[in-house]
């Protein structure tokens, strides 16, 4: 009894010292977290752009640095796509950088923000670039939802965000801070129904999309444009929506083979299209598919195989182009980052010429002038001539791709 | 009676001394902290800041919901992000497509929300354990197809936008005019108030007897059946108040905001501050959400640090941070007080 | 016409449902042993198929492979339970906290190998290249064939160990009871060891012939496809291997044919569905035993 009553406090003041330390660690931790947060500088891990610029002994940087935010999935499922995003931009400014930077001499300082491709880590990713009261302009958002999220934000605080990659309709509409620079759905369709009806020639048409904002909104488009073109007894055989990220597409393409598709638009990315081709091809090998500029990448090539042979897309950006300006672009960037150019990437980086020309222009980076100069700019792009309308959408003309021999090349009809 | 006071000389750690010592000026330790958080606009923080605040403040919210169904009652789910989508949509919805008010849509949407886990807590009468878990993440997934899919009603893929800020008199709640931290402050401490209150009574120890040992419970009479639905249910319906919440903070939701992703962060929020304890969903929510914001640095190593903190967690210290157990003295309510009063000397065990 | 598409959508239902089965043989494994639903196990198939995918890399063949990716995977199961589920069991913690920590370690793997791999999906060769096969106006892929055959030979040798050698034996006992195996003489970590490299390598497996058949690995690939196993397990009674066969089929089918009849966007659900409806009508399953449900 004795022994035990004398063993007893020892014990207790162990764990309770080890309850207390653990208390006082959390604590602190939490305190440091916070501080944290506050302290803002900690958390940029983004390396400056500037590299390029400084070793090519470029004339030094009057003033502080231009700052343009890249805010795109770094990490999680759509990486790719932010990592595309974010290469670009810092090539476009180094460019810019290596040419004596902007406004007479200030570097272009390129600042990477993760959003993960969801809305909630955006908004408030889009509090924090609004915070740092020096951004000139945003790159980015990846999705159209996550883009609608931000969007609001940095048209409360006049803030200028140009979209890559968004495509939900009532995008641009949300403000005049608003941009995009990716392509309009129902000019792209028409040009893909154009491709799968008069050049190929096929009247039976199925339409397998993805079940996404913009695969919704597409097949709609290409069924309403369908209707609107009986006259050459084109027609609607089937459509199915499938989930994006789903591996077996095989019940829909059952489906469309027992309507008798003799053409499929699929409406989806690479990532859908190549295993739609693959899977389709199996079951009928004479199937002919028209996919949308989003699968211009050369990951189709490499997902698809042969299966992706004779794929034909519309495209505002083709890295094969004779255009000497986009020869040097796409060698530049394979040169960089060891992979060719998608097509949203170089929408990221025309995103960047663009902006930084209407800064240049506007001589200044406050936002109101920059956004007029924005509004009437006509930049000769890698992915062609640009002009914004006057919601903020882009203008842009069409090329005809085709893949042949494992490549992507213009197609002849 | 004396023996209750010769137990309370027996601690001496820290944790005893924190006890006491908040024990004997719980007033002024209550007005300090209040008036902290109440001053916390007037240090001028950005709108990003205050942004994540009013984010601790939901998952607080979101945490002390999962609590009273994986903390005190010992139902694991993995599904909240459904019912915490079901009460963003609904409380959206009918406040951009009927003009409801904020409080009254949140309201609604709460009750549709505690109605859902109803249903879902029916199935809870027959299964157990990890078979629960996995229907809850069925649920989850489950409400995401829905909302994917049910075009007319939740807008399909293109979600809900424009969803309006709370208004009080007028006066629109932003997060440039603070409203919305305030907003924030009062719905955490009314649910922190109301959780306690739960806790606290019969209902809550019945939960907490369940918890302990099911079997056991029902012995002593306590209808676990019904029980277990019931945390279903007021789980839910807390749930749902930060859905619809969050709705109106974020102002543009779909499918995509209420992933699988969204349920491992409330149960971690719960198993990080401590199942079955109120101060950790605080401690919890403040570190998960804090923690991707300040280890960007770490960037893409910061899911596997998610990872690694719940098994560290479970092999180091299940209880949570903040999990320790009280070490006060048990204080009996003063009906108790006065019932023991009245019987001269009660019984009492020998093992003080 | 219908009739044919009818038919078509259950023999693509029919080789999908293969693949559920053989992710779900895992989870019926390690549940049959430690009574737990490993979370992770999804992640492991993923792993598995980016091993094959990594080994695919050094150019011996696909064949071989799936092999080596077979003892890799194994391996990491039994990493998994020593380094995080052994020290739970010696604690005797709350099986709570079993669960919690396969939720933890799945969230490690599927992180790690998007950083590692990249979060994109990589094409895999073929295992299996062989023509389309048409019978009386169906068409069946020979690889959706072969992967009915590699499996069903594989549920074949997992029945055998267990019941024919001594390991399944020991296995079998500690099914029973664990205290009483270890006092018969057992070494019950070994089998729980044991076990989780065949749950791994089962997965490993699953991953190879699916990648192959799909050519498509992406660290994601796990999430649904663990779900829908799992579903697929709890239906043919968790625990046990024909059960986990007839489970999958039945998702795997009904799957199509709700893609077929309402939507392919409603596919994901029926699984849960299914689920939901089994565990409130039979909580058993299928095949299951009884007294298995209280976990």
């Amino acid at each position: 009894m004795a022994a035990w009553k004398l063993r007893r406090p020892t014990q207790t003041m162990k764990t309770n010292l080890k309850r207390a330390l653990g208390i006082i660690l959390s604590s602190a931790l939490t305190l440091s977290l916070l501080a944290g947060c506050g302290g803002n500088k900690l958390a940029e891990s983004a390396a400056p752009a500037e590299s390029a610029a400084a070793e090519s002994g470029a004339p030094a940087a009057s003033g502080a640095p231009i700052k343009i935010a890249v805010a795109a999935p770094m990490t999680g499922d759509n990486a790719e796509y932010g990592q595309g995003f974010y290469n670009a931009a810092v090539m476009k400014a180094d460019e810019w950088n290596a040419k004596g930077g902007v406004l007479g001499g200030r570097q272009v300082e390129i600042v990477q923000y993760d959003d993960k491709n969801s809305s909630e880590e955006a908004a408030s990713i889009a509090q924090k670039i609004v915070s740092e009261g020096d951004i000139a302009g945003v790159i980015g958002h990846f999705a159209s939802g996550v883009c609608m999220t931000a969007a609001p934000v940095y048209q409360e605080n006049k803030i200028i965000e140009i979209s890559p990659s968004s495509s939900h309709p009532d995008y641009s509409g949300i403000g005049d801070y608003i941009f995009r620079n990716n392509t309009v759905i129902n000019v792209e369709a028409a040009a893909g129904l154009d491709i799968a009806v008069n050049d190929l020639g096929k009247k039976n048409i199925g339409i397998i999309s993805i079940k996404t904002d913009w695969g919704t909104n597409t097949a709609k488009i290409v069924n309403e444009l369908v209707a609107g073109m009986a006259d050459t007894g084109a027609k609607v055989v089937a459509h199915e929506e499938v989930m994006e990220g789903s591996d077996d597409y095989s019940p829909a393409i059952a489906k469309l083979d027992a309507a008798g598709a003799d053409v499929v638009i699929c409406v989806s990315m690479y990532s859908t299209l190549a295993p739609v081709a693959k899977q389709y091809k199996q079951v009928n090998p004479d199937i002919a598919i028209v996919g949308f500029s989003n699968a211009y990448t050369q990951q189709l090539l490499e997902l698809g195989g042969d299966a992706v042979e004779g794929v034909c897309f519309p495209v505002i950006f083709y890295s094969g182009s004779d255009d000497p300006a986009v020869k040097t672009y796409v060698e530049t960037y394979k040169e960089k980052y060891g992979a060719q150019p998608s097509a949203l990437t170089s929408q990221a980086y025309d995103s960047v010429g663009m902006l930084l020309t209407a800064i240049e222009s506007a001589g200044t980076t406050d936002s109101a002038k920059v956004r007029d100069e924005l509004a009437k700019i006509d930049y000769p792009g890698v992915t062609g001539e640009t002009t914004f309308n006057d919601i903020g959408d882009v203008q842009k003309s069409f090329v005809k791709l085709t893949i042949k021999d494992g490549q992507f090349a213009e197609a002849n009809f | 009676m004396t023996k209750l006071n010769e137990k309370k000389t027996e601690g001496t750690g820290f944790i005893f001394q924190m006890e006491s010592f908040l024990d004997k000026y719980k007033l002024p330790v209550c007005i300090a902290g209040a008036a902290l958080l109440l001053a916390v606009p007037a240090f001028g923080f950005s709108q990003y800041l205050m942004r994540i605040f009013i984010m601790i403040g939901i998952y607080s919210i979101l945490g002390m919901g999962l609590n009273i169904l994986t903390g005190y009652t010992g139902l694991v789910s993995l599904g909240h992000a459904g019912f915490f989508a079901i009460g963003a949509y609904t409380s959206s919805l009918l406040m951009l497509r009927l003009n409801v008010p904020f409080l009254a849509a949140m309201i609604c949407a709460a009750c549709l929300t505690g109605a859902v886990g109803l249903l879902l807590g029916l199935p809870s009468l027959r299964l157990s354990g990890s078979y629960l878990t996995i229907v809850t993440l069925g649920f989850g997934e489950i409400v995401k197809m829905i909302i994917v899919n049910w075009d007319a009603v939740t807008n399909g893929t293109l979600g809900l936008k424009n969803i309006p800020k709370p208004a009080f008199f007028g006066v629109s709640m932003t997060l440039a005019n603070n409203g919305l931290y305030y907003t924030m402050l009062i719905m955490v401490f009314l649910v922190a108030v109301a959780s306690m209150a739960i806790i606290r009574s019969n209902t809550g120890r019945a939960f907490q007897a369940i918890k302990e040992d099911e079997m056991a419970a029902t012995m002593m009479g306590i209808r676990t059946m019904r029980y277990k639905v019931l945390a279903f249910v007021i789980s839910a319906f807390i749930t749902g108040i930060a859905g619809a919440f969050y709705a109106t903070l974020v102002g543009f939701i779909d499918a995509n905001s209420f992933t699988f992703d969204v349920s491992t962060l409330i149960i971690s929020v719960v198993i990080v501050g401590g199942m079955g304890t109120m101060r950790g969903m605080f401690l919890g929510a403040a570190l998960l959400i804090a923690f991707p914001e300040v280890s960007r640095s770490l960037m893409e190593y910061r899911f596997v640090v998610y990872g690694l903190l719940l098994v560290v967690m479970m092999r180091f210290r299940p209880q949570g941070l903040l999990g320790w157990k009280s070490q006060m003295p048990y204080k009996l309510s003063k009906r108790a007080k006065a019932l023991l009063a009245g019987k001269n000397e009660p019984a009492q065990t020998a093992n003080g | 016409m219908a009739e044919v598409l009818i038919v078509q959508q259950v023999l693509n239902g029919l080789a999908l449902g293969m693949a559920y089965a053989l992710i779900a043989v895992g989870y019926s494994l390690v549940f049959g042993i430690l009574r737990l639903v490993n979370f992770s196990h999804g992640s492991i198939y993923a792993f598995g198929a980016h091993a094959a995918l990594l080994f695919v890399g050094f150019e011996f063949g696909v064949l071989p492979a799936i092999l080596l990716s077979m003892v890799c995977t194994g391996l990491l199961g039994i990493l998994i339970d020593k380094a995080a589920l052994e020290p739970l069991r010696k604690k005797n913690s709350v099986p709570i906290a079993a669960l919690i920590t396969t939720i933890g370690v799945s969230n490690i793997i599927q992180n790690l190998l998007m950083i590692w791999f990249g979060s994109e999906k990589k094409a895999f060769p073929a295992v299996f290249n062989l023509p389309m096969i048409e019978i009386g106006g169906f068409r069946i892929q020979s690889t959706q064939l072969m992967m009915c055959v590699v499996s069903l030979i594989l549920l074949l040798v997992l029945t055998l160990v267990i019941n024919k050698t001594k390991i399944g034996l020991a296995m079998r006992a500690t099914e029973q009871n664990p205290k009483a195996a270890k006092l018969m003489g057992v070494n019950v970590n070994f089998v729980i060891s044991f076990t989780f490299f065949l749950a791994g390598a089962s997965a490993a497996i699953a991953g190879g012939l699916i990648s192959g058949y799909y050519q498509i690995v992406y660290p994601g690939m796990g999430f649904m496809a663990g779900l829908k196993a799992f579903a697929a397990s709890v239906l043919g009674g968790i625990g046990s291997l024909p059960g986990a066969v007839v489970g999958g089929l039945v998702v795997g089918v009904s799957e199509c044919l709700a893609a077929t009849f309402i939507n392919s966007t409603y596919r994901d659900s029926v699984a849960f569905i299914i689920l939901i409806v089994v565990l409130i009508v039979r909580p058993t399953g299928l095949f299951g035993k009884k007294g298995i449900t209280k976990v």
